[in-house]
């Protein structure tokens, strides 16, 4: 895998959450997935700006829904995880698991 | 409910044009939500939070590539007011006397048609970086002359005292005016 290619930790989390969520998940509400879980509170813009780059990686798809009034008119975005999503995550999980395997770290800072 | 109007239009400004309606669109509508269950100036609180926050990554967005020239401009002209308005405090009270204390017409004119001059030259730079033309530097760089120059004109015609000399440099503020104006008023 190139260095380019590898996964953030907030590009981990907000694919996590789009495969968490199973309802057309868009900006609000993947970042009150992330919020939910994590307990991190993210700026709407990092998370817009994440997945814009994860598109370009071609690992989530976006499409434009519909205007709703409680959103004062404007549309969502909506994303979808794509296959290579998942492989990226798949991969950057083996990675971490790899470099955790026979680690005595635990119990040496414990 | 709307949300507050500043963090708004910093969040128009800095965002993506392609992206902006959704950005905006998910922060109008957590901000609603907030502001039924927790009331208006939590909610208002949530929203500068959030617009100040969303700033580097909107910054950072690799679509706003094409607007970098736009952000740029805007940083180096925000700067730019600052210093101008740096330079005027010294001297702000003898060049406020040197203006009220020209004879004839007055300095007020030449004021007035420097700040027009920079408002125009502003909004154009905005819809000059908005494009993507390959030729956008030679055309910038003419449109940033263009605007200096009227401006040092407008200085060197008027019967002015240095200081208030620099206190035309006010019409900084006014390009910065100018290029943020069409910004918001794209957006909306």
């Amino acid at each position: 895998m190139a260095k380019g290619e590898y996964l953030g930790e907030f590009e981990q989390i907000v694919l996590l959450a789009l495969l968490r969520l199973s309802d057309a998940p868009y900006g609000a509400s993947i970042r009150a997935e992330i919020e939910s879980i994590t307990g991190r509170s993210s700026a709407i813009g990092a998370v817009h700006a994440t997945l814009e780059r994860l598109e370009r990686k071609g690992l989530v798809s976006s499409w434009i829904g519909a205007p709703t009034a409680e959103r004062g008119g404007k549309a969502k975005r909506h994303f979808k995880i794509e296959a290579a999503g998942v492989a990226a995550l798949r991969q950057a999980r083996t990675t971490l698991e790899r470099l955790h395997a026979g680690l005595s770290l635990y119990t040496r800072f414990a | 409910m709307t949300p507050p109007f500043l963090p708004r239009a910093l969040v128009a400004a800095v965002a993506p044009p392609a992206d902006y309606e959704s950005i905006a669109g998910d922060l109008r509508e957590e901000y609603a939500a907030r502001a039924a269950s927790m009331g208006r100036a939590l909610a208002d609180r949530w929203y500068w939070s959030q617009a100040l926050r969303s700033l580097p990554g909107l910054l950072s967005y690799s679509r706003s590539r094409h607007n970098a020239g736009a952000n740029a401009a805007a940083v180096a002209v925000v700067a730019g007011a600052f210093l101008a308005m740096l330079l005027c405090k010294a001297g702000i009270d003898e060049a406020i006397g040197t203006v009220y204390r020209a004879e004839g017409a007055g300095l007020w004119p030449y004021f007035v048609a420097d700040w027009i001059d920079a408002a125009f030259f502003g909004a154009l730079l905005a819809l000059i970086f908005r494009s993507e033309s390959v030729r956008l530097t030679f055309i910038v760089s003419l449109v940033f002359v263009g605007g200096f120059v009227i401006a040092i004109l407008l200085g060197l015609m008027a019967p002015l005292h240095a200081v208030a000399w620099i206190l035309l440099l006010g019409a900084i503020p006014a390009m910065t005016f100018g290029a943020v104006a069409y910004h918001v008023v794209r957006r909306r």
